[in-house]
């Protein structure tokens, strides 16, 4: 049972950095100009989806491990979203950006594995 | 994404991301809380935490997740994912603060290295925004 738990972490954190992307190409598609944005409601339904299931997972994942153990696993999203967003949404990734977003995760890990 | 012309006050997208925070910290304890209270690890589906629902103080924990869903769709209005993001991660200080704090929960040494990583990499993150802002 100490292969199971780690399935679900990692699914929850997979379907958290989709729902994440999905949710701010929605959001953009708000601020592209114009009034009829014939997208944003399929984005921003796929991210709600996506976010839906990571959150269920959590709340399973809650009931049998201690938040402060569980929870920063989530922090792997920081360097994984910032990667992601620079590729998947052309955003600027500057090298301090990317060193922050770094020691942020390691941080995370350190905290989850003790 | 445009840095200037940006709404003041309650509608600035920095408060909002500050506001987003403090709701997933508490949304999070809510959660812990009410999801240990109906914990019934025996039957079938415990995995996907439906029974966790049972829970008021869980209800309580979903309201301020949607409470700091509509704050962070406000932010990624107005602020690239590159930066929101690992600024939103300032709950991975609060969290296991207020764990330790309100919960009971230990803190080993190493997760005390672990908070102290990821402030200085929030600072990182943050210093060139501030200076940005600065400017404008």
């Amino acid at each position: 049972m100490t292969f199971l738990p780690f399935v679900f972490i990692l699914t929850s954190l997979i379907t958290f950095v989709a729902g994440q992307l999905f949710l701010k190409r929605a959001m953009e598609s708000t601020t592209a100009g114009g009034n009829g944005h014939p997208r944003f409601g399929s984005l921003l339904g796929a991210g709600i989806f996506l976010m839906t299931i990571s959150f269920f997972l959590t709340l399973g994942l809650l009931q049998r491990f201690d938040l402060s153990y569980l929870y920063p696993f989530q922090g792997l999203s920081v360097i994984i979203i910032a990667f992601a967003a620079a590729i998947v949404l052309r955003e600027k990734l500057t090298l301090q950006l990317t060193i922050g977003a770094a020691l942020i995760s390691a941080g995370i890990v350190l905290v989850s594995i003790s | 994404m445009p840095m200037q012309n940006r709404p003041s006050g309650f509608a600035n997208p920095w408060f909002q991301l500050a506001l987003s925070v403090a709701f997933v910290t508490v949304s999070e304890l809510l959660l812990k809380r009410g999801a240990s209270d109906t914990a019934n690890l025996a039957t079938n589906w415990s995995w996907t935490g439906i029974n966790s629902l049972a829970s008021p103080l869980v209800w309580w924990g979903i309201l301020c997740v949607i409470a700091s869903f509509l704050s962070w769709l406000y932010v990624l209005k107005y602020i690239p994912l590159t930066i929101a993001f690992p600024l939103s991660r300032v709950v991975d200080v609060l969290v296991p603060l207020s764990c330790w704090i309100f919960l009971g929960e230990t803190i080993s040494a190493r997760r005390w290295c672990g908070i102290a990583l990821v402030v200085i990499g929030l600072a990182v993150v943050a210093k060139p925004v501030a200076r940005l802002e600065e400017r404008l």
